[in-house]
């Protein structure tokens, strides 16, 4: 067996590794041997803690199956075909992978960024009494950083000198995390479900079996079905009562109310009521806009609701109330809301 | 207006098209954009039109001689199918900077809105609802206006200054326009910002407008035990500086009334900056020290920062940067609303640049037009107006303004 060197067995996802991987040449039957029995281990037990844990951890102890269980991982998690076993798996790999960039050195970080990003990013010499110790194109900053809710990550919050965002370590390790999420679900969505070897079977069974008790605890509670005005979040309160009396909304203002009441259970029909009722509605255009946003017309996708952020930006978030405060999305509030008024279905 | 007064205005535009075409200059990679026009007889916005080449541009503005011609910021692998079909290959930069969003003095004297339902027309902003007919639905009107431009103008200079020196933008990656009416557009052209989805460039838009800014992450903080106040420095780069210079230029130019109307400032306080408004111009030109004066606190000074930075923000149109699918007017293009070209203008000259002269299309001949209502106007080195219920002899661009607005006619 050939021996994994460098930083493979911790960034299994880099050059160097995959190079590796090639080289090891394994076939899925050969899975299945004795021979590769701790490699299986590895792998399952990295799906394992990534469905319980949240992240996978660094084993240190045998390096070549750290590199080789990584490729193996994903054909399991490629073959079970899950959405939510793939979100979860690929975020935590990259937390994992965080975690060990955070404390290699300055130079390391860097090569390593380098050689696996595309990112334009250098070092800042630690000069006057400044705590940054990289700065990272406002491009490649934007792209991974602009999904991101905390006000300390807005760009707007960031110094930015001729292109460059101005970084910290911990800022940059971060990033590279939501780059290396992104590649790895990319990864297990091209790996094609493969007939893998019948010893494999029970491995997958037993992962599902905890995949499924995961997924419970995950489950979203559902909304009641008719809508509960006062529960409305105060941008869209603002907005309803806009339509009510017949003023002026933008577009981007109408697209924000009919997507938040579509996406609360309002059904079409009822809410084409509400707008021609009021006169200068056409109701074969409204009809037109209502379908378009609830995914009947055109590509088929329904649009939701814009969140709090893209509101603020666009000047439609008004008067922001307590409830507010810590909530990202309007149709988070609803929720919320409704709760704590205690309005149930039934009412 | 008359299907005559239209008649002539497109012939005018014709002449334009047949003499200018060739001077018009096309965007980059031509067949991977969508045109969209205003044709004359439908008034009616056609979409989705593609083209091979310029020729094929050229002679299509010849022929069809629309009202207005755009293009989108964005490419696409089949530019004429619908938008679903389109495949989406990336997007220019865009920013759009709007006087009719500006808030300029002089809005009650030249905006004005007809109810649509009864006719009924006033100035300034429009009502919410009718107050003859309660109807909501209402056509805006606005004249240009020297001052609005300017308004518009400053922003635009705002707007560089974030696209180089915060984001680094080379000055080949920028193009200025004139959009032949009430503003200016800035399109960013390089490889790097094409790929950039729409929450991508919220941030972008939220960082040029200041959206979600917090003093705090900028250096505005208290220090140490005895808690002085810290903050950044005039010639600081990024926001930093910008805060800076937002309270400097608010104390410069603000009267105590006016910091007292700042929310969450008493009076007490307000005098106490304003006591020392001196001392503070004088000192910052060298370091801001915020901490210098005991009496004014660190919350006072957090106030004073949020107001102060409103006016260091460039005031472009959220919609327009976010939107990844938007049709822009065409540099050289006649804007329908004005009888004016849309021009390009090099980032050296914006400054002294003059719509009133350097936009005019028709800068040959005369027109007798019986003009119904008109207010005082500049086109080129003249100035026209007021007028009311009059025939009079203009020269071709003050004339086509007047009919393009629809406030006059041609004399037969
Ligand atoms: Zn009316
Ligand atoms: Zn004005």
């Amino acid at each position: 067996m050939l021996v994994a060197r460098g930083d493979s067995p911790k960034y299994p996802f880099t050059k160097d590794a995959k190079e590796y991987i090639d080289q090891c040449n394994v076939s899925v039957e050969e899975l299945a041997t004795i021979e590769y029995a701790q490699i299986i281990d590895r792998a399952e037990q990295r799906i394992e803690e990534a469905l319980i844990n949240g992240s996978v951890r660094y084993e240190s102890s045998l390096p070549d199956v750290e590199v080789l269980s990584f490729p193996v991982a994903i054909i399991l998690v490629a073959s079970i075909g899950d959405d939510f076993l793939k979100r979860r798996y690929a975020l935590a790999e990259a937390i994992r992978a965080e975690n060990l960039l955070k404390d290699e050195n300055n130079d390391k970080l860097m090569r390593i960024i380098e050689s696996y990003f595309s990112w334009r990013i250098k070092k800042v010499s630690i000069a006057q009494n400044q705590p940054y110790e990289y700065c990272l194109s406002f491009i490649d900053y934007i792209k991974n950083a602009s999904v991101f809710h905390e006000d300390e990550w807005k760009l707007v919050n960031k110094m930015v000198i001729g292109g460059y965002v101005f970084l910290r370590k911990n800022d940059v390790a971060r990033l590279a995390r939501e780059e290396i999420q992104k590649y790895i679900q990319e990864t297990v969505e091209k790996t094609p479900k493969l007939d893998l070897p019948k010893l494999l079977n029970q491995r997958i069974e037993r992962i599902n079996q905890i995949l499924t008790k995961r997924k419970e605890s995950f489950k979203m509670d559902e909304l009641p079905k008719t809508a509960i005005i006062a529960a409305y979040p105060p941008c869209i309160k603002k907005l309803y009562d806009s339509l009510l009396i017949g003023q002026h909304i933008s577009h981007i203002g109408r697209f924000s109310l009919t997507s938040f009441l579509l996406a609360i259970g309002i059904n079409t029909e009822d809410l084409l009521k509400m707008y021609t009722s009021i006169s200068d509605f056409s109701e074969s255009l409204t009809r037109y806009q209502i379908e378009h946003i609830a995914g009947k017309k055109g590509a088929g996708t329904s649009y939701k609701p814009p969140n709090c952020s893209t509101l603020r930006t666009h000047g439609l978030c008004l008067k922001p109330d307590e409830l507010c405060k810590g909530i990202r999305h309007p149709l988070t509030y609803y929720r919320r809301k409704i709760g704590k008024i205690g309005m149930t279905k039934d009412e | 207006m008359s299907t005559d007064v239209m008649a002539f205005i497109r012939r005018k535009f014709l002449e334009y098209y047949s003499e200018n075409s060739e001077k018009i200059p096309m965007p980059t990679s031509l067949p991977n954009r969508e045109f969209g026009f205003v044709i004359f007889r439908e008034r009616m916005m056609v979409r989705h039109k593609g083209f091979i080449n310029g020729a094929e541009v050229k002679a299509f503005l010849k022929s069809m001689t629309p009202m207005d011609a755009y293009y989108s910021s964005a490419y696409y692998e089949r530019p004429e199918e619908h938008m679903e079909n389109k495949g989406w290959l990336g997007a220019d930069l865009i920013f759009d900077i709007d006087s009719d969003h500006l808030q300029t003095p002089c809005k009650s004297e030249h905006d004005y809105w007809i109810c649509e339902s009864c006719q009924n027309s006033g100035r300034g902003q429009q009502p919410e609802l009718c107050r003859k007919c309660g109807g909501s639905k209402f056509k805006n009107e606005a004249w240009l206006c020297e001052t609005c431009l300017e308004a518009a103008k400053a922003e635009t200079q705002k707007l560089l200054s974030f696209l180089q020196e915060d984001f680094g933008f080379l000055p080949q990656d920028i193009e200025i326009c004139f959009s032949g009416h009430r503003g200016y557009h800035v399109h960013v052209e390089n490889e790097d910002v094409r790929q950039l989805d729409q929450v991508a460039r919220k941030e972008i838009v939220d960082y040029v407008l200041g959206t979600g800014l917090k003093v705090e992450f900028h250096g505005l903080m208290e220090v140490g035990k005895s808690k002085i106040v810290e903050g950044p420095n005039l010639f600081d780069p990024s926001w930093n500086g910008r805060i800076a210079k937002g309270v400097y230029d608010f104390l410069k130019t603000s009267t105590p009334q006016q910091i007292e109307e700042i929310e969450g400032i008493k009076s007490n306080k307000s005098k106490k900056a304003m006591e020392h408004r001196d001392l503070i111009l004088k000192s910052w030109n060298k370091k801001a020290r915020w901490g210098a004066l005991k009496d004014v606190s660190f919350r006072t000074w957090v106030k004073l920062a949020e107001y102060g930075l409103k006016k260091q923000t460039s005031f472009i149109d959220t919609v327009v940067t976010t939107d990844i699918h938007r049709l822009i007017r065409a540099p050289f293009t006649l804007h329908g609303k004005t009888g004016l070209k849309a021009v390009s203008i090099s980032l050296e000259h914006l400054k002294q640049f003059d719509p009133f002269v350097e936009a005019i299309a028709f800068s040959k001949g005369t027109l007798k037009v019986n003009v119904n209502e008109s207010h005082k106007f500049r086109l080129g080195n003249e100035v026209f107006g007021p007028y009311r219920q009059e025939t009079i002899e203009l020269p071709m661009a003050a004339a086509m303004y007047l009919l393009c607005k629809k406030a006059a006619s041609p004399v037969e």
